[in-house]
């Protein structure tokens, strides 16, 4: 499910698979399953943490995606986070004070998403001021407001149809994760084969060759927040569905993350291309390092430094891989 | 941040030339986006002062803002530092933590005097920006990234070396002369405040950083090489400079005037702790940006860098003052924030369709 404008070229279809670095990343994923399944005894295994493992993997990946979705078109949303928690507030906010059935508050907080990346696509538009500097202004602001929803105090016991949906599972994978499996087909399935979703990439390759050929870059930066936005709204519904209470600290934590699945997943910062299966992938990775650091009882602090050299090395193997690759097919 | 946004901006609307070439006499006082700050802080600082006398109360506010000041106007001069490169350095917080922990560890086993403290501190800040630097004109790869992931491994680092080095947090004991730094003003060397000002010993450090950093773009070669850099790296490596060296050197400079940030809040805070510049990243962008400076690289404002940092600082101790609650707080800060960006913006239009180039 990648979506590159220039075609790779590569001799056979077997080569060219091999050759992706989503097929790197892949076997990577695999041997770390693997080698930790042996390391922890097979405890990685047992039903009950193996779904904790995919359960809290469904967020990671949507707020990965809704990372990558801006970087399609060479932006950064830093309001990500923020907005995934005041979207959980808002949404747990609606089913507790205002007594609002739990699909309603659902798909307000979904449309709350996708209203706040409009704004924020909006302001890059209108103001011309850098991306990253309006989502960082609007980061600020959205924190004070999800602070605002419910000051310092926790949200619990709402609907127990949602919080249901969240423990459910089938055939032994949370429905969570399906979701956010289900979530990442459709943004891949939006960039391969519809027309807002090449624009989108058109954009972000080149904008002068797209203005050229007629597509409105403007309109492809709106489209690109508001569905960051969007999918940051079905990150914090699958907050309230998984976690079971909320707080404002909501998202404080997703930041880093959101950058760090799309990067080692391979999507480059300029913009122009994606890739959904790299992004799920590295997501799938870094949770992989977490749940070691559960299992063995490591300081959590050494995560940090190993996640941060893991994003290093796989941007470093990248550039390196380019330069091989360019070198073997002149 | 990519430079292909950064140029896409560009597209749109001409740059604002670097300030230092600006000839006052051709632009009109208006589309001076410094006579807007200064106005915009004028007007704060009277409506705050209207609202509470005590924003003018010495020891309460106009001291503490000072040192505030300082902290924050040397933490906008790190990012400034590889701004005017077009990077950006999102480990500024995290350098400047590691450096300060140099500083402690130094004090701490070998009771190195001050001085000599920080200059260890400064060093290792500035090692850190240089292999920051490194590797991203080794391989390319996006500033970006590059100090996001150093930005992961460095806190995770600092945590890990104050736990191994401390009893946990912080260090226990602090070099001499760093109280003074903390709570005396030169009105206390003076004979009571019969000739020294009000003023706090760390705004010295912070104005004679702005002035380095000042005179380094204005006057000296390498500067003026960094800017160049900033402004069209192909065209200035035709013209025979060393970007890839310019760019190691402007972000170890960074790092170094992060690791000086990072001292001048330890000196204000009273204390080496891990969490040292967690809030640095933040304020880091706001007073260049609000100054003028663009995040495409080949122009910069010092002056204007100086006002941004002050402006925020009113604010935040403004709202204070009239006890906003924290979210609020944040609220306002951002509002303010795309307020002022908004109205530079609209200045920018104005001045381009009169034909004034500001």
């Amino acid at each position: 499910m990648t979506a590159v404008l220039t075609p790779t070229p590569a001799p056979s279809a077997g080569r060219r698979l091999t050759r992706t670095p989503e097929f790197t990343l892949a076997v990577i994923a695999a041997a770390g399953f693997v080698a930790l399944a042996i390391a922890t005894g097979g405890n990685l295994l047992s039903a009950g943490t193996l779904g904790a493992f995919f359960r809290f993997l469904a967020v990671p990946i949507v707020i990965g995606l809704s990372q990558m979705v801006v970087l399609a078109v060479g932006q950064m949303n830093l309001s990500v986070g923020a907005l995934t928690g005041f979207c959980a507030m808002a949404s747990a906010w609606l089913m507790l004070e205002a007594g609002w059935p739990a699909p309603l508050a659902v798909l307000a907080a979904l449309l709350l998403g996708l209203v706040v990346g409009l704004v924020n696509g909006a302001l890059v538009v209108l103001t011309r001021i850098n991306g990253f500097i309006v989502t960082l202004a609007t980061m600020t602001i959205i924190q004070g407001l999800r602070y605002g929803v419910n000051g310092p105090d926790t949200f619990q016991g709402y609907s127990a149809g949602l919080r249901a949906f969240g423990r459910a599972s089938v055939l032994g994978l949370p429905v969570v994760f399906l979701a956010a499996l289900a979530v990442a087909v459709l943004v891949g399935l939006f960039f391969a084969r519809t027309v807002p979703g090449r624009k989108l990439l058109a954009s972000g390759g080149s904008p002068f060759a797209a203005r050229l050929s007629g597509i409105s870059n403007d309109r492809s930066l709106i489209v690109a927040h508001g569905l960051s936005g969007l999918l940051a709204g079905v990150a914090a519904v699958l907050t309230v569905a998984a976690s079971g209470s909320v707080n404002a600290s909501i998202g404080d934590d997703l930041l880093l993350p959101s950058f760090a699945a799309p990067i080692i997943g391979g999507v480059a910062l300029v913009g122009g291309a994606v890739s959904v299966t790299g992004t799920c992938l590295a997501a799938f990775l870094v949770r992989l390092v977490d749940v070691m650091q559960a299992q063995f009882g490591i300081n959590p602090r050494w995560i940090d430094l190993i996640i941060g050299a893991v994003v290093l090395g796989a941007v470093l193997l990248g550039t390196v891989r380019q330069k091989l690759l360019r070198r073997g097919s002149p | 941040m990519s430079n292909d946004t950064a140029r896409r901006d560009v597209d749109a609307a001409p740059p604002t030339p670097a300030p230092a070439a600006r000839k006052p006499a051709r632009a009109p006082l208006w589309a001076n986006p410094r006579v807007g700050l200064v106005v915009l802080l004028i007007a704060l600082v009277t409506l705050f002062s209207i609202l509470r006398p005590a924003f003018l109360n010495t020891q309460l506010t106009l001291v503490p803002i000072q040192s505030d000041i300082s902290v924050y106007l040397v933490v906008g001069l790190a990012q400034l530092m590889v701004l005017s490169l077009g990077h950006m350095n999102m480990a500024v917080g995290r350098m400047a933590a590691t450096s300060a922990f140099a500083m402690g560890l130094a004090y701490d086993r070998l009771h190195t005097p001050l001085i000599v403290s920080l200059l260890l501190g400064l060093a290792v800040g500035a090692l850190l920006g240089a292999l920051a630097g490194l590797i991203i004109s080794r391989t390319g790869v996006n500033s970006f990234v590059v100090t996001l992931a150093l930005d992961f491994a460095l806190v995770g680092l600092v945590t890990i070396l104050y736990t191994q080095f401390t009893d946990g947090v912080a260090f226990a004991d602090l070099p001499p002369g760093m109280d003074a730094l903390r709570f005396d003003t030169f009105a206390d060397y003076c004979m009571g405040n019969l000739c020294g000002p009000e003023i706090p010993l760390v705004v010295p450090f912070a104005l004679v950083a702005a002035l380095a950093v000042g005179c380094l773009f204005r006057y000296s070669r390498l500067g003026r090489e960094i800017l160049m850099t900033g402004s069209n790296v192909r065209a200035a490596e035709l013209s025979g400079i060393p970007t890839r060296d310019r760019i190691v050197q402007a972000h170890a400079l960074s790092g170094l005037v992060a690791g000086l940030a990072g001292f001048l809040l330890a000196a204000n805070n009273g204390a080496f702790s891990a969490s040292l510049g967690d809030q640095f990243l933040l304020p880091s962008f706001l007073a260049p940006v609000l100054g003028g400076t663009l995040l495409a690289g080949g122009a910069v404002s010092v002056l204007g860098t100086v006002l941004g940092a002050t402006l925020t600082q009113v604010i935040y101790k403004g709202l204070n003052l009239l006890q906003f609650p924290l979210d609020q707080l944040q609220l306002y800060i951002g509002l303010v924030l795309l307020a002022a960006l908004s109205l530079d913006r609209a200045r920018h239009v104005i001045a381009e369709r009169r034909g004034v180039r500001a």
